[in-house]
């Protein structure tokens, strides 16, 4: 959707990595974030790191139909505390922890009530009671489809264009250079060729190829694209939002309300991984140092990727959450990356790039009522979609102040 | 060549006299031993050195240049509250032993960032004073100390706490006098700790001290209605306000309450056509007396003669006794007729500590029946409770070694007490001095045992500040460093095992079951009052106290030639406690805008007579030498000085600033008064030193800059004083089409017959967008980098002249002459209306600041942060953590300016569109707009016609400054109105 018609616009690193990106055709799956009562979805939250409703199995089962399956006071006392339910020797639930692999659900400290809103959620598929549709808030970062060596390739396409891009600037840097040399002995020294002409294209050309290959690398001075550092802990997000498919804002909960979108607490990962105690790959030792954390009250010091610099100001949730962008449009396919990389070069014509098109949610926020004039030449047919730059979207101060 | 900084135009025309005859124009570069004509197209082996050293660093530099890396560290465990990026706002208190002000404290990452006025309170109603803005830089001062002393040295407190448990024992034990000395407290709760306190240890007394007292009015209404306090004023039912030395609008009292009341009343938007009328008599040019409709410049000592014939003329008239006096030094047939005129709505008030003089005005104001509407003695305002007796008998006490133990709590008396030298004798013979400064202040030093305060943002408490008005202070922030709050000191000393938060909260269910309070359910009031920061409860109605006559009293003028000194307050520093603060220091004085520094004022014809001029140094009664500055207005045969300068232990910034005026405090009367000490001056000659001011022009070279009517003239024609408005209109024309805004447009309206010139937006300003301290020395090369400044205009006679204030900061013009001239297009203009600076793009030609007809633009000459030699609060860690995140630290080279703080209209806008919604009106506040005590500057959308910015724009005083030049600003100016008799 959005991802593939804007983000293709402006780079051709972007491209590249798209055209690969569509044979794993990204499904979005919209989970309308609204219920009932906005404590339903909030609780819900809860459930979302490990379950969808009718998007398939996570860690755990899917919950669409979950009111069916079972009777409601049995769901609701497995809820609360399900172990306590296997270990009393409950045949439904032993039977449905051993489908799962034996990983056990953590005990939910809930009320009744509690439960059955969420319940209810669940049965309205996530849908306000009423069957209002409201435009989707959050939309998930689903990927479907694709086996996990087409992810890695990816990703890894990522991480080797890096250096494969710095090579080819170097030898046709050298290459140019020994040309120019070369001219030049020849024009002065040798004189082998006699049309000057020759000497003087070469060497011209030289210097605009060398001109442009420095220009370039002197603006990315202190731009940190495909930076890809090694983080404290080898958190995969392709495990994560990949493989189990949590939704970003999960741990990234503080996107959608503030500037930053936020490192999860090491007391976030505690939800999940008080029960999830090894990996497929690392087995326990990458997750014990979410324990050792706890344990010697010590955060962990995260390496920073998405870096801006100081006289940017970003807020996420001016993109999130007001302007409905994925999070992919900026950072990539986290959920296929391994190790996370910077994908965009984060620069300011590449941020004004996209302000020039993207559109913004002028006819579906109260906000954007006062912008009178556009809404006329909306109505008239002057303008098809108000973009940022229409409302002053790529004014410095909008960014720098 | 040399740039050469003027300060008047007599110094100007010499120096350049000077620069012509004796200096030719120095070349630019120079080498040894070479003429000038030989050195062109030369280089030497020393330059060869120098290019080969700066191209091999250069290129060692590109080559190491390497990213740094960054962290991002998450909390363990993140509170629900806490959301990175977001600002919490917590209601509290301030009150530091003389001024109160209930206040919002904004934190970003639990770190409090900025003081906001809290608009729940019903007397401060959302205004703060420039001293509460600046308060939490004090937080994070570095002179602040880090740990307890023990006899100077580090210590903790398990040490102290066995110390002083030791200590007070035995002097109980043994029957010696202890006394626990502190500044006013209005904290019902820590009254009664220290009630329980000095119970558990009955040798154990409590004097309350303040620097400048008022004691005298307490003495004179317990004389006259057997009730010693400090009545509640109420400047908005008062019709006609009468000040002898008392600086209402600056320092006296509440000042902020105060502000908000005379403002609202002199009001005359929305087609309002009363307002009220000021009377001034004063010893010096105050902040008041700036705004009043008639001042009068009087000597301190005729106070008392010129109040008493007040009394007289308004006794005949109602028929009470008169008493035989010499006749008024000024005529006060008008003040008179006036004040008879609205019996029941005028107020006499005086700010003189001296008992005969409050009697007198008791006497008025009961002749005037204002006991009751504009005067209440039943919610007395509990401020200034400093007992100047109990003070002098503890100096005495201490001095014939009567007392055994001292605990100093909030006062510094070594500083500032009058009689400081006797005070500290007698201190050195006391055995067991304690003091809970949490600076190693003069007092301190002077202690065995220091066990440091938190700072007012680490605390809790509460406050009474007037009768039946209740306020919280809470913490905003842990302790950072080792310090204990004074009352949880207390607490451990009496063997309880609770902290004070508990304490107090139990203390206010006690309260509030005994009085009858109806609340509900505690805990939920509890919890709510924290959340408003103030609670007010409904006093029943009671009749005021009966006035009983008494014979009224008065000193005879002094008749002398030597001159009477009067000492003030600054409006910036106060009485010495906030002197080590850069911002305040750094703040230009609304009258003589002076920074850094106090100075004496003599009148203009002293300074004629004897042959003085700005920046003289004389000796004042041998005791201390001090720069001259000639202040029109000031009253011929007086002079005055402020105090809370000249400490010797402030820290790094206020130490050795300025010179201690205490000393010359006038002991009359068994009190001691600001005012009327006689003094000699000697010209020291050929001496000077320098004052950093940041405007000495004082008039408008005939430009119509700051307008004025009168009441009359506004009533008759509402474009008076603003005819000029009209002409431009119609003359300013254009070949550039009107820019056409859509949605939004901000602007900015300020009432020039609202502002006080308190300051109080300076500061804010200063503390929201993370402005420079630049030191004295920068100031006085024009180089003070406050984005907002109040401009001060004098007009008619020098010897009393009208004055304005007048706050100027970026006009945010439709036809900016500053875009047009940037080669880089720094600065340009935003769809909505701002004037955006973009500092990230600036090359520092400042031919934008030559081309601002305003001067709004400052220059960032140097480096102001990680700078030594600028070694303010943005040098160190601690110092920094003041600074608001949300808008950059600027660095060397760039220009910067005010941007009508567009980290708020951006945050404000964002909150909007996430709560699907559109903007309201009031939403987004700029910083000066939010604490301004006089309510005197609006923002907001142009565009929207219900919006008050636009209300107030459609004024007919309304004018934009340097009009004719059609720079078309989007700020605007309201004519400022006097209400005298044409």
């Amino acid at each position: 959707m959005i991802i593939n018609g804007i983000a293709a616009k402006y780079s051709l690193k972007f491209k590249v990595l798209l055209t690969l990106g569509i044979f794993f055709l990204v499904l979005l799956t919209s989970f309308s974030a609204s219920s009932q009562t906005a404590e339903d979805e909030k609780n819900f939250q809860l459930c979302k790191a490990c379950h969808t409703i009718g998007g398939g199995k996570l860690v755990g089962p899917d919950l669409k139909g979950v009111n069916d399956r079972h009777p409601e006071s049995w769901t609701i006392k497995f809820i609360q505390n399900s172990q306590e339910m296997i270990q009393a020797g409950d045949e439904m639930a032993v039977k449905l922890f051993k489908e799962n692999n034996n990983i056990p659900m953590p005990s939910h400290n809930l009320t009744d009530d509690q439960v059955r809103g969420i319940l209810a959620y669940i049965k309205n598929d996530g849908q306000i009671a009423g069957g209002v549709a409201q435009v989707a808030d959050t939309t998930s970062t689903e990927i479907t489809g694709a086996t996990a060596s087409e992810v890695e390739a990816g990703a890894k396409l990522l991480a080797e264009k890096k250096g494969e891009e710095r090579r080819n600037m170097q030898s046709t840097f050298i290459i140019m250079l020994v040309l120019m040399l070369i001219s030049i002995i020849d024009l002065v020294i040798t004189k082998l060729v006699k049309a000057r002409w020759i000497h003087i294209v070469i060497i011209l050309v030289a210097v605009a190829v060398m001109g442009e290959l420095t220009f370039v690398e002197a603006t990315a001075l202190g731009r940190q694209q495909y930076y890809q550092p090694d983080q404290p802990i080898a958190f995969s997000h392709k495990i994560h939002a990949g493989q189990n498919r949590i939704d970003c804002k999960y741990c990234h909960f503080t996107a959608t309300e503030s500037m930053h979108a936020g490192i999860p607490p090491v007391a976030l990962c505690m939800n999940c991984h008080t029960s999830v105690k090894s990996g497929k790959k690392t087995g326990t030792v990458e997750i014990e140092k979410i324990y050792a954390a706890i344990d010697n009250n010590k955060p962990i010091e995260w390496i920073k990727v998405g870096n801006l610099a100081d006289h940017v100001y970003f807020n996420h949730a001016q993109h999130v959450k007001v302007g409905k962008i994925d999070c992919q449009q900026c950072h990539g396919e986290v959920q296929k990356m391994d190790q996370v990389i910077q994908v965009g070069d984060f620069s300011m014509g590449w941020c004004i790039d996209c302000h020039r098109n993207q559109a913004v949610q002028f006819a579906e926020n109260k906000f954007y009522d006062q912008y009178t004039k556009l809404h006329k030449d909306l109505k008239e047919g002057v303008l098809t979609t108000v973009t940022v730059k229409d409302i002053g979207g790529d004014e410095c101060q909008k960014c720098h102040y | 060549m040399e740039k050469i900084y003027w300060q008047s135009l007599e110094k100007h025309t010499e120096q350049q006299a000077s620069v012509l005859e004796n200096k030719k124009p120095l070349p630019e570069f120079s080498i040894e031993g070479l003429d000038e004509s030989e050195i062109k197209g030369k280089s030497t082996r020393r330059d060869f050195l120098k290019m080969l050293g700066f191209s091999v660093s250069a290129v060692a530099l590109v080559s190491s240049c390497q990213m740094p890396v960054r962290k991002a560290i998450p909390l363990l465990n993140q509170p629900e509250e806490l959301i990175p990026g977001i600002a919490n706002y917590f209601a509290s208190t301030f009150f530091d032993g003389t001024d109160y002000c209930s206040i919002l404290v904004k934190t970003r990452e639990n770190r409090p960032i900025k003081i906001e006025g809290n608009e729940m309170s019903p007397i401060t109603k959302g205004g703060t004073s420039a001293r509460v803005q600046a308060s939490v830089l004090n937080l994070y001062d570095d002179a602040r100390l880090k740990h307890p002393f023990l006899k100077g040295i580090e210590t903790n407190w398990e040490t102290i706490d066995k110390d002083v448990f030791t200590q007070l024992n035995a002097l109980r034990d043994e029957g010696k006098r202890i006394v626990l000395l502190t500044s006013t407290i209005i904290s019902p709760s820590t009254k009664t700790l220290i009630g329980e306190f000095t119970s558990l240890y009955p040798n154990v007394e409590w004097v309350m001290y303040d620097p400048v007292s008022m004691s005298a009015i307490r003495k004179a209404n317990e004389l006259h209605f057997a009730k010693a306090v400090i009545p509640n004023f109420r400047f908005d039912k008062a019709k006609i306000v009468v000040g002898f030395n008392a600086d209402y609008l600056g320092n006296w009292l509440l000042p902020v309450a105060f502000t908000k009341q005379y403002s609202s009343n002199r009001k005359l938007n929305g087609g309002k056509k009363t307002m009220s009328r000021s009377y001034q008599f004063e010893g010096y040019l105050s902040l008041t007396g700036s705004n009043t409709d008639y001042r009068y410049g009087i000597k301190p000592s005729d106070e008392g003669l010129i109040l008493m014939n007040l009394y007289n003329e308004i006794a005949r008239v109602v028929g009470a006794t008169t008493y035989s006096v010499p006749a008024s030094p000024v005529d006060l047939g008008k003040v008179t007729l006036d004040l008879l005129e609205n019996k029941g709505a005028s107020l006499v008030v005086s700010g003189t500590n001296d008992v005969n003089i409050q009697m007198t005005v008791n006497a008025i104001n009961h002749l005037l029946e204002n006991y009751g509407t504009t005067i209440d003695l039943n919610t007395p305002i509990n401020l200034k409770q400093g007992n100047d007796e109990a003070m002098a008998k503890l100096t005495k006490d201490m001095n014939s070694g009567e007392i055994a133990g001292l605990l100093a709590y909030n006062v510094n008396p070594a500083y500032d007490y009058f009689n400081a030298n006797e005070f500290n004798q007698g201190l050195n013979k006391v055995g067991f001095k304690l003091s809970f400064s949490d600076t190693m202040d003069e007092t301190a030093a002077l202690c065995d045992l220091v066990c440091p305060n938190h700072n007012y943002l680490e605390s809790w408490g509460d406050a009474e500040p007037i009768r039946g008005l209740l306020s919280i202070m809470q913490p905003t922030i842990l302790p950072i460093f080792n310090t204990r709050q004074f009352e949880d000191s207390l607490l451990i000393w009496m063997g309880q095992n609770q902290d004070f938060s508990t304490y107090m909260e139990k203390n206010w269910q006690k309260e509030i079951q005994s009085n009858n309070i109806e609340v509900g359910n505690f805990t939920q009031f509890w919890n709510q009052t924290k959340q408003d920061g103030v609670f007010q409860y409904q006093l029943n109605e009671e009749p005021q106290p009966d006035f009983v006559e008494q014979k009224l009293t008065f000193d005879l003028p002094k008749q002398n030639a030597g001159l009477e000194v009067v000492l003030y307050e600054k409006i910036s520093i106060g009485n010495g406690k906030y002197t080590n603060n850069p911002w305040l220091l750094e703040m230009p004085d609304p009258i003589t805008t002076a920074t850094w520094d106090n100075y004496l004022c003599v009148s203009i014809d002293y300074a004629k007579q004897n042959d003085l001029h700005l920046e003289d140094v004389v000796s004042i009664n041998g005791l201390f030498e001090i720069p001259v500055l000639v202040q029109p207005g000031q009253p011929d045969g007086t002079a005055s000085i402020a105090v809370g300068f000249g400490r010797t232990d402030a820290g790094k910034a206020g130490t050795g600033v300025g010179q201690n005026a205490y000393p010359l405090m006038n002991l009359q009367n068994g009190l001691p008064q600001l005012a009327g000490s006689v003094i000699s001056i000697e010209k020291i000659n050929g001496k000077t030193f320098p004052l950093a001011l940041t405007q000495t022009h004082h008039d408008m070279e005939g430009r119509p800059i700051a307008r004025e009517t009168t009441l009359p003239e506004y009533l008759k024609n509402p474009y008076a004083g603003n005819e000029q408005h009209l002409f431009d209109e119609e003359h300013n024309v254009s070949l550039y089409s009107k820019v056409q805004y859509d949605g939004l447009h901000w602007g900015m309206s300020i009432d020039l017959n609202s502002c006080t010139g308190c300051s109080n937006c300076v500061i804010a300003c200063q503390s929201e967008n993370n402005v420079a301290v630049i030191g004295k020395e920068q100031v006085k090369n024009r180089r003070i980098m406050h984005w907002m400044r109040i401009d001060r205009y004098y007009s008619r006679e020098e010897s009393n002249p009208g004055v304005y204030h007048m706050p100027v900061m970026c006009q945010h013009c439709d036809n900016a002459p500053c875009e047009n001239v940037c080669p880089v297009a720094a600065t340009n203009h935003s769809s909505e209306g701002l004037n955006q600076m973009a500092y990230n793009r600036c090359i520092g030609t400042r031919y934008c600041i030559n081309n601002c007809p305003y001067k709004v633009r400052r220059f960032n000459w140097f480096e102001y942060t990680n700078n030594n030699k600028f070694d303010y609060n943005m040098n160190s860690d601690l110092g920094k953590m003041v600074l608001n995140p949300d808008v950059i630290v600027r660095q060397r080279g760039v220009v910067e300016k005010c941007s009508l703080c567009v980290q708020r209209i951006q945050e404000k806008k964002l909150e909007a569109k996430m709560e699907n919604r559109e903007l309201r009106d009031g939403d987004i506040k700029t910083a000066c707009q939010q604490s301004c005590p006089a309510d005197a500057i609006q923002f907001g959308n142009l565009i929207d016609t219900e919006s008050k910015v636009y209300k107030q724009v459609k004024e007919e005083r309304m004018y934009h400054l340097l009009e004719q030049l059609h720079t078309l600003p989007s700020t605007s100016y309201l004519t400022r109105v006097r209400n005298t008799e044409a």
